[in-house]
């Protein structure tokens, strides 16, 4: 029993990884999906990072003002989100910066902003080692 | 294996509303609240905002909505994520916590890829091999929490294909394989209607009325053949008639009006819910 949740989790797996990674990653989509309603998805899970990060982080809408959308679709574009909002919020700024997006009084702000949000972003001990635990329990069985 | 059969029923919870910082204010004046939901990843429990505690002091309960762990998901849930939602359900005295039927990340651990979120509740596949690990991540979280668990009927905007249950022949060997409770959202039944074809008198034939914790309630709007549960819109006829249709079948111990965004004024909110409350007592009515 315990074989056969252990295999039943990685084919799992492997079907949501290959349909989150077309929605966010623009990976070919596995077989069988209607390509109208993955665009549907892929706009629905888009539109929801925009506005739950201009919320996690009203700073930076607050910084950047209208210039918030086209910069934040442009930079989420290519980075599906691996962490949470705030990590995304933190993430994003730091492209603006990277890549010289903003400059002068926002761009100074913006650093600051950074700056800030850097320790409350991190993963902590508590975290790091629940993590670990959690992994090195996945060869383990079921009940 | 046996079945454990539904939990205890965590008694009468009434009428609520989505509790937003947003609307706090206007929630403490409105009439006839008679209990909230949070979302729990906003709480920390030891700095609950003010206006929840007032809330709290005044004798409402507070119920826990878990919106990451993922507990469709192939991997087990969070040990941390858990420990969380646990320690906010015992710091708000709650009688029950909520969580999605959905996977919401993929990759790293099981698989040799890197890590994705996707921000966001995602169907699961309605298989066996789902079901299975659904069953076994929803055992483990029952175990880590310290009442009982309800969990929600999502939203649906894609289908996946083969798949082996209806919504509602999932949802009850769910409930017979975990003794899980239900949260059933009609907004996501009308939704599932409208995306999936998907027909929500069939859904509540074939689910377990009687594990049914509490019920969600949300507008939204249609746009080019695809409805979006917004919860940014006033509640309109069609989500009340699945609401009417579910409350000719069972008095639900509870009823949740759940807004998310262009919040109206008290007013607007205190209509919203006279219209919740209308059907349920119309139906309790016509039931008694």
């Amino acid at each position: 029993m315990p074989d056969d949740l252990d295999a039943a989790r990685r084919r799992l797996a492997r079907a949501q990884h290959d349909l989150l990674s077309a929605l966010v990653e623009g990976t070919p989509p596995p077989p069988g999906f209607d390509p109208d309603r993955l665009a549907v998805q892929r706009d629905v899970l888009l539109a929801k990072r925009l506005r739950v990060v201009a919320k996690t982080a009203p700073e930076l809408t607050g910084i950047l003002g209208g210039r918030y959308r086209p910069l934040f679709l442009a930079y989420a574009a290519g980075r599906p989100m691996e962490h949470g909002y705030r990590a995304d919020a933190r993430d994003f700024a730091r492209h603006l910066l990277r890549t010289a997006a903003v400059s002068g009084e926002p761009a100074r702000r913006l650093t600051e902003w950074a700056a800030a949000t850097e320790e409350t972003t991190r993963p902590g001990p508590l975290r790091r080692l629940t993590t670990a635990l959690t992994r090195s329990r996945t060869k383990g069985g079921d009940r | 294996m046996g079945g454990p059969g539904i939990t205890e029923a965590p008694g009468t919870l009434g009428t609520g509303i989505g509790w937003r910082p947003e609307i706090a204010d206007d929630i403490a004046e409105l009439p006839g609240v008679d209990w909230v939901e949070v979302v729990a990843e906003n709480l920390c429990p030891g700095h609950l905002p003010e206006p929840l505690r007032r809330l709290r002091t005044r004798g409402l309960p507070v119920v826990p909505h878990g919106v990451s762990l993922g507990l469709g998901g192939a991997e087990r849930p969070d040990l941390a994520r858990l420990a969380a939602l646990a320690d906010l359900a015992e710091a708000l005295g709650s009688p029950l916590v909520s969580e999605h039927i959905a996977f919401v990340r993929s990759g790293g651990g099981l698989l040799p890829s890197h890590r994705l979120e996707a921000g966001h509740l995602l169907p699961v596949p309605r298989t066996r091999d789902a079901l299975d690990v659904l069953c076994a991540n929803v055992r483990l979280a029952q175990e880590a929490l310290p009442v009982p668990l309800a969990l929600e009927n999502i939203a649906g905007y894609l289908s996946w294909p083969d798949e082996e249950f209806t919504e509602g022949a999932f949802l009850a060997e769910l409930v017979e394989r975990t003794g899980v409770r239900l949260l059933v959202d009609v907004a996501n039944l009308h939704t599932n209607h409208v995306n999936r074809g998907e027909d929500p008198a069939r859904a509540l034939d074939e689910l377990p009325v009687e594990a049914i914790a509490y019920v969600h309630v949300a507008g939204g709007h249609e746009r080019d053949g695809v409805w979006h549960d917004t919860h940014a819109h006033p509640v309109g006829p069609p989500v009340l008639e699945v609401l009417a249709d579910l409350c000719s079948r069972v008095t639900p111990p509870g009823v949740l009006l759940e807004r998310d965004d262009d919040f109206p004024s008290a007013d607007g909110l205190a209509a919203e819910l006279d219209a919740v409350r209308a059907v349920t007592a119309r139906t309790a009515c016509r039931a008694g």
